[in-house]
């Protein structure tokens, strides 16, 4: 009897060791149920290691037959009295955020967290320092620090531009008229974005509901600032330093913020046509190129421009630009994923494999045409294959990836040549040329090599090129218009004295040292 | 001879030195100081006979004759290491592949003007 009240007591202690985990497993948690409603396309990731952990037991390839633990198994089986669990565990109902919220704290996932820190730290790091060496290395020895200044000082206004209007209007839904146009006004001056410690509840945005707002408001403003610093380079060592400031503060609220709303917002027009834009092809890059060509336009050219060399201050600071580019290109585009996740890991690997091969694509085009291949050339593809890899990072393959890369280089290559040589506009540092073109040939090779296993729908190139074409209309429409009112406030141009003293002492009264 | 057209004529020459060659010269200093002008015309006259610019070694003469220089009529031979340096690159025909891209004039434009790639 005692043998038997034992084998019993052994029985079910050994049954509640093999299905504990089990159970654990399959227990979905509320904030896993709204999490995986909440997100704008499914991630495609295998499905979770309950199967995976039977494997063993039911392999033919192990040469295990399926009732291997049977000689394990020397108790009999638990009595009908012992309680089973239930056959469905009960769910809680799933909550599908349409905007931002508060949520328990213990909701939001760790990893995708830390991640997207990391990742908003990575973009950051491509503006300050990186664009700035990045364009600083190009000008003329006179106007270095004036570009330096012009993209912390962009990165300054942005960033308070942002927190009082940007983000709000980006990244909330619109009233129901102009909801697909522009946001809300629920998060000006950040308003909401809070954490309660009592409570335990955090904002989240629709978006991303698995980390805290704050922190994806602070992933989507270093976007702000890099598209913003972009544009730079298109009117460097001409534009007076206030008017830098007045556009690009009018620019984010009036040209950026709305195209992020249209693209990314759910309820943004361009989403809800299909278009896909993983990181930012056409709100970054064809954004900042066309704006760039306007402003090249707009103010006209250098003095001596197209009689006189103008030869780059420092490539080898250009040459550091580009590195801190690409590492932070990974926070860029795996960034987007919003998650710690096999979509980041993806987006990852083939943004280095498009860098690399946008690298050696217009070192052969240049190679071929001009005799050599320059550090410059080199510089430049790899930023021509990270701008076209950045709209389908998380939603193509690595094999794509070698394409994407391959023909950005030589269209870029062309884009800052050929094409700029027809367009007879002073886009100084090829903003149009690189990310112009970059970010088109991106948008569209998107339509043609998205995955339906990865991106959730196929790639459509028509509806990619009605997205880019949206975007380059409206960008040279309104970065015209922004130009005009800055014009009305202060002269666009230094005088040409100005010029030739050029624009560090003229503007900034300092002098870069030997 | 007047200023003027010493100018003038460094001046040309100086336009031209710098489409066929890329050299940037200094027009001013080129007719005020007698062995920076003479050195220019030498440079005309090799690069004249070595890449078969006729004009660039009619402007050189020029200058010579104004500024009353005297430097011979024909440059002497290229040295056999600048002839192998102005020899065509092996491979692609440069100029076909530029055409391709619609870039045959930044081909041969001097660095750096009009573009910095």
């Amino acid at each position: 009897m005692y043998h038997c009240k034992q084998s019993i007591a052994l029985a079910f202690s050994l049954w509640l060791t093999v299905m504990a985990p089990v159970h654990a497993q399959t227990s979905p948690a509320a904030p896993a149920a709204l999490t995986q409603a909440s997100q704008p396309v499914p991630d495609t990731a295998p499905p979770p290691s309950v199967p995976l952990a039977a494997t063993p037991v039911s392999s033919a390839s192990s040469g295990t037959p399926a009732v291997v633990l049977a000689p394990q198994v020397v108790v009999p089986t638990p009595p009908a009295v012992v309680p089973t669990p239930p056959a469905v565990v009960p769910t809680p109902p799933v909550v599908v955020l349409t905007q931002p919220g508060l949520v328990r704290a213990d909701s939001l996932n760790g990893a995708d967290t830390a991640w997207m820190l990391m990742a908003t730290a990575l973009v950051l790091l491509m503006t300050l320092p990186g664009i700035a060496l990045f364009y600083g290395g190009m000008v003329r020895r006179k106007s270095v620090l004036n570009v330096m200044a012009s993209v912390l000082a962009t990165c300054a206004i942005v960033s308070l531009l942002w927190f009082a209007v940007g983000y709000s209007i980006a990244f909330t839904p619109g009233s129901s008229a102009l909801g697909p146009y522009v946001g809300g006004t629920g998060r000006l001056w950040f308003a909401g974005l809070d954490y309660i410690k009592d409570a335990q509840q955090v904002a989240v945005s629709h978006i991303a509901p698995n980390i805290p707002e704050s922190v994806y408001a602070m992933f989507q403003l270093t976007f702000a600032i890099i598209t913003a610093a972009l544009v730079v380079g298109a009117f460097v060592e001409r534009m007076r330093f206030s008017a830098t400031l007045i556009f690009m503060s009018l620019w984010t609220l009036l040209v950026y913020a709305p195209i992020a709303h249209w693209v990314w917002e759910p309820s943004g027009w361009l989403a809800r046509l299909g278009t896909l834009d993983f990181a930012g092809g056409s709100v970054v890059h064809i954004n900042a190129g066309m704006a760039g060509l306007v402003c090249a336009y707009a103010l006209g050219p250098r003095r001596g421009y197209g009689r006189e060399a103008f030869s780059p201050f420092n490539l080898g600071l250009t040459m550091a630009g580009t590195g801190l580019l690409w590492v932070g290109w990974f926070g860029f585009n795996a960034g987007s994923a919003v998650a710690a996740d096999g979509r980041a890991g993806l987006a990852m690997t083939v943004t280095h494999i498009a860098a690399a091969a946008g690298a050696l694509s217009w070192m052969v085009a240049e190679w071929v045409t001009r005799g050599r291949p320059s550090l410059l050339g080199l510089c430049s593809g790899v930023v021509a294959g990270l701008v076209a890899i950045t709209p389908a990072a998380g939603y193509v393959q690595p094999s794509a990836a070698v394409v994407f890369g391959m023909v950005a280089g030589v269209a870029c290559y062309w884009g800052a040549t050929g094409l700029k040589r027809l367009l007879r506009a002073d886009d100084s540092l090829d903003v149009f040329g690189v990310h112009g073109v970059g970010g088109i040939v991106g948008s569209l090779l998107t339509g043609v090599f998205a995955s339906k296993s990865l991106a959730g729908v196929d790639g459509s190139v028509l509806t990619q090129l009605i997205g880019a074409g949206a975007v380059m209309l409206y960008s040279l429409l309104m970065t015209a218009l922004v130009l005009w009112i800055t014009s009305l406030c202060v002269s666009l141009r230094v005088s040409e004295a100005d010029e030739i003293e050029g624009l560090d002492i003229t503007q900034h009264a300092e002098r870069l040292g030997t | 001879m007047l200023a003027n057209e010493k100018i003038a004529i460094a001046a040309h020459l100086h336009v031209l030195l710098r489409r066929k060659t890329g050299r940037v010269t200094d027009t001013e200093w080129m007719v005020s100081n007698r062995e920076y002008a003479l050195e220019i015309v030498r440079f005309a006259r090799e690069k004249a006979t070595q890449d078969g610019h006729a004009d660039l070694g009619i402007m050189a003469n020029r200058l010579a004759d104004i500024m009353a220089l005297t430097a011979p009529a024909q440059a002497a031979p290229a040295p056999r290491a600048a002839q192998a340096k102005a020899a065509p690159e092996p491979g692609f025909n440069l100029f076909t592949a530029s055409r391709s891209f619609g870039d045959s004039e930044s081909a041969q434009a001097p660095r750096y003007v009009a573009g910095l790639r």
